[in-house]
């Protein structure tokens, strides 16, 4: 399990993170929504240790870290918590297929099997050897998707990745985590589409000025029981 | 015209050859000095911002205001004068215009290493690379791929710019051009022998660096 104990973060002086307690477990797919500015991606940036929250714990299976940190620096266990960023982040010197492997180091059959797999799953035989800047952002967006899973991560954190796909691609990219979901990956996803998170998560939390409002199963984006969940909510109905 | 220009070539050719060595000694120094020194200035501007990138980016901008004329002549007359020292002009000429190629140099690599988007390098740190090859394989072939059409104009530059040499009385091929014209006076075959010259050698130099840039400098941005 993934588990973040009292992780607070300041940045600037401000309360981005305040006392914040989650757990993703694997094989289940767990939401973050909340509106623009509400701490959302600073909480997944911690979550994956690329910054360091100013107090609390955060516990990766067996792995714990426990902030503040002492001098001595720690080497976060990645590829195992893997992260695909809203921006894409694939490197432009590379085609999408150099992309995927280049974190692999030495190429094994292994690795050409479950690449051939992923990218039947993902559908892009037609453009995995194009340069990024002749794919769309949805096709380097699968490309990001697949450069994760090839890693075989336990945990994969998804910052907005729906946030510039049409609804094609976005149906697409849901019947995909789906897929990765049963195959035991631990996802803890940040979106702004409350429909899409309906569709595709087993557990739901709702965050606001750097503080969990209400946590649940799929229902409380239904029937929330926070006035201001209930409030954002009808606010994203009203401009859908 | 074509027949004479060959003529003149065949005539002057010693001289000519001679005038050509000097130039494109001149220029592998002024190339080699700079691209070494700039590249290293520029590393450690983006380092070190405060201690080496501001100064440099100071003097470079100072640099900028002087003429290149301007400052071949203030170090071959004025400032060897004031420190009683003599130094030959081919000597002077390298170093004004090695100078300008260093700091150029420096300003493309610092700019680009600064610049350079971090969430590429976040990608493979969250994909499980090393540090150092994060480096050897995104970071260094990236910048690489950005800064290259940018040195190899700025060298073409300091090729062209090796015809000031002339003025302090360095043996180059313009001067060498010069001396014949005083002697035969013909201005025209001359100087059009010399810019073809400069042609053959600017334009692939150009050509190859806007095939790089074609080829290589991708839209690094994420639209």
């Amino acid at each position: 399990m993934l588990i973040a104990e009292n992780i607070s973060r300041k940045i600037d002086g401000q309360d981005i993170l305040k006392n914040i307690s989650l757990s993703v477990e694997k094989g289940k797919i767990t939401t973050i929504i909340g509106p623009s500015g509400a701490g959302k991606t600073t909480l997944l940036r911690t979550l994956s240790l690329l910054d360091y929250p100013d107090s609390g714990k955060i516990t990766w299976d067996d792995k714990n870290y426990r902030f503040p940190v002492s001098d001595k620096k720690f080497h976060p266990a990645w590829p195992k918590v893997t992260v695909v960023f809203q921006q894409l982040f694939i490197w432009p010197h590379l085609t999408l297929r150099q992309n995927i492997l280049l974190p692999l180091g030495n190429i094994t059959a292994e690795h050409t099997a479950h690449l051939k797999e992923l990218v039947d799953i993902f559908d892009m035989g037609a453009f995995i050897d194009r340069y990024p800047n002749e794919t769309s952002l949805g096709q380097r967006q699968r490309a990001a998707i697949v450069r994760a899973l090839m890693l075989n991560p336990e945990y994969l954190l998804l910052d907005e990745i729906t946030s510039s796909l049409d609804v094609e691609q976005i149906n697409s990219i849901l019947s995909h985590l789906k897929v990765v979901k049963e195959r035991g990956v631990g996802i803890l996803m940040v979106t702004h589409l409350v429909n899409f998170a309906q569709q595709v998560s087993d557990n739901v939390i709702f965050i606001d000025g750097g503080e969990i409002i209400e946590f649940g199963g799929v229902e409380i984006l239904k029937s929330p029981k926070h006035e201001r969940v209930q409030k954002f909510l009808s606010v994203i109905k009203a401009v859908s | 015209m074509l027949a004479t220009i060959f003529q003149i070539i065949v005539d002057y050719h010693q001289a000519l050859i001679q005038g050509l060595l000097v130039t494109l000694s001149l220029c592998l120094i002024i190339w080699s000095v700079g691209l070494v020194l700039g590249n290293t200035l520029g590393f450690f501007g983006a380092k070190y911002p405060a201690e080496i990138g501001k100064p440099s980016r100071v003097f470079a901008f100072i640099l900028s205001g002087v003429p290149i004329l301007v400052l071949l002549f203030w170090l071959n007359y004025p400032l060897q004068d004031m420190l009683r020292v003599f130094v030959s002009p081919f000597l002077t000429a390298v170093v004004a215009i090695s100078l300008v190629n260093i700091f150029a140099v420096a300003e493309i690599v610092r700019t680009a290493l600064i610049e350079f988007p971090k969430q590429y390098i976040v990608a493979g740190q969250v994909c499980g690379m090393e540090a150092k090859e994060i480096f050897q394989k995104i970071q260094f072939p990236i910048i690489f791929r950005q800064i290259l059409p940018g040195l190899l104009t700025t060298q073409v530059n300091m090729l062209q710019l090796t015809l000031f040499a002339s003025l302090i009385s360095v043996a180059e091929i313009f001067r060498v051009a010069q001396d014949i014209n005083s002697v035969i006076y013909k201005p025209v075959e001359i100087y059009t022998a010399l810019a073809l010259f400069f042609l053959a050698i600017c334009l692939p130099l150009n050509g190859l660096a806007l095939w790089l840039k074609r080829r290589y400098t991708r839209n690094l941005s994420e639209k």
